[in-house]
């Protein structure tokens, strides 16, 4: 880390990103019932990746490496700010317990629509590792540890790990502005559907609420903060015990359905 | 990962939150100084904690908490920590984190192309999926008990 520290170039990058980030600054249009809000976050992240030497050649390979390894160490500043915003909002978080921890049932939502999608796109044992979870770090570890990573469902995983490395805090800023454009749900349930046990989805998306919804956007960001902590303590539990054998369960059904028989086992399950 | 290695990226990240949070958040630099120090000082004493305490409990859930903590109104000095840390505007915490996300990112973009596209659909039919499925459930339970 102590190179990573020493690329001063790597951080006047960041900063000159920064500043033209937050010059543009919030950018909001109307659509439907409500209104869809683009955030610096997502510029920085996006001019960050032009950086790279396949478009722009500013960063070179080591740059991109030396900022991969500070990601980690960068989180902690936000983390605190998380905790500070919780602390605050402790009351209004007991009186929505029931709601929060229910909704960490959502997340099996992942399976109800992926497995389907995933067998009628022609996906075989990959559907496991894919759609299982939202395939984060411990999401990773548990179907290398139970498949194996070089398996059918160890590339499903990982594919998915990959494109939500890439796209994913895209995605969540997007998908939580226009899900809160339609009108149909409450600020505070997206909120708490937001933490799903990875940082930056669940900033982006709280970050497009709190911008849409000013008034109540400390509450915004408490409840998503507990709800992704929530997520980071019952994930890999709940992918064990309930998602994964959901998973093979669903996957042999639609299996049939498309296939006309049953899936042979996989040969891993079988050793 | 060496204390003294953690909090000088969290100086750099510091000062480049500060520059961000003028710009964007129009709060002038100095007056954000203390709320910075503030949660440099939380996120040194969970990494602290995470060396100390032998359980393998990561960091950040200590840094976490102990925000947490000290704020809960009550908790001594938590009015003075609350007004310090809201002059660090947290979409500008985000900002420089996305941008180093975003440079690092450039190495994985190889990986995706071997990844394939059906991969990728599914992929963004999981987080819908994952989405929609707590916001239902949320939604219910929050009309349920009257909180909205």
């Amino acid at each position: 880390m102590i190179e990573a520290i020493k690329n001063w170039k790597l951080h006047v990058l960041v900063l000159i990103l920064v500043i033209i980030a937050e010059w543009i600054g919030a950018f909001s249009f109307p659509i439907g019932p409500g209104k869809i809000v683009l955030l610096p976050m997502l510029y920085a992240l996006i001019m960050g990746i032009f950086l790279g030497p396949k478009f722009l050649k500013l960063a070179s390979h080591k740059d991109m490496i030396d900022a991969g390894s500070l990601v980690g160490v960068t989180l902690m500043l936000l983390m605190a700010k998380y905790g500070t915003t919780v602390g605050p909002n402790i009351p209004m978080i007991l009186r929505t317990s029931p709601a929060l921890i229910l909704q960490e049932l959502g997340n099996l939502g992942t399976l109800f629509l992926g497995v389907p999608i995933a067998v009628y796109l022609g996906l075989r044992r990959e559907t496991i590792g894919a759609a299982h979870s939202i395939a984060r770090e411990p999401n990773v570890a548990l179907i290398g540890d139970v498949y194996g990573l070089d398996t059918p469902e160890g590339r499903g995983v990982m594919g998915v790990y990959i494109c939500g490395t890439v796209f994913g805090t895209i995605f969540f800023g997007l998908m939580a502005t226009f899900t809160a454009a339609m009108g149909i749900f409450h600020p505070l349930a997206l909120a708490m559907a937001s933490g799903v046990g990875s940082a930056s989805m669940m900033t982006a998306s709280v970050g497009a609420l709190s911008a849409m919804f000013p008034e109540i956007a400390d509450k915004i960001q408490a409840l998503g903060a507990a709800s992704n902590m929530l997520s980071g303590l019952d994930g890999v539990y709940m992918s064990l015990w309930m998602a994964l054998p959901m998973t093979e369960w669903l996957y042999r059904k639609f299996y049939k359905m498309k296939y006309g028989t049953y899936p042979s086992q996989s040969a891993v399950r079988e050793g | 990962m060496k204390i003294k290695e953690v909090l000088a990226v969290l100086i750099i990240i510091g000062i480049i939150t500060l520059v961000g949070n003028f710009v964007g958040a129009n709060i002038p630099m100095i007056d954000a100084i203390p709320g910075m120090i503030f949660l440099i000082a939380i996120s040194i004493l969970g990494v602290i904690c995470s060396k100390l305490i032998p359980v393998r409990i990561p960091a950040v859930a200590y840094i976490v908490t102990i925000g947490c903590i000290i704020t809960i109104p009550g908790f001594p000095g938590s009015a003075v920590f609350n007004a310090w840390a809201q002059k660090v505007n947290f979409l500008a915490l985000a900002t420089p984190i996305l941008a180093y996300a975003g440079i690092s990112i450039g190495k994985d973009l190889g990986t995706l192309k071997k990844t394939g596209l059906r991969i990728l659909v599914v992929s963004f039919i999981v987080f819908i999926g994952t989405y929609i499925g707590s916001t239902i459930i949320a939604q219910l339970i929050l009309k349920l008990i009257g909180e909205i």
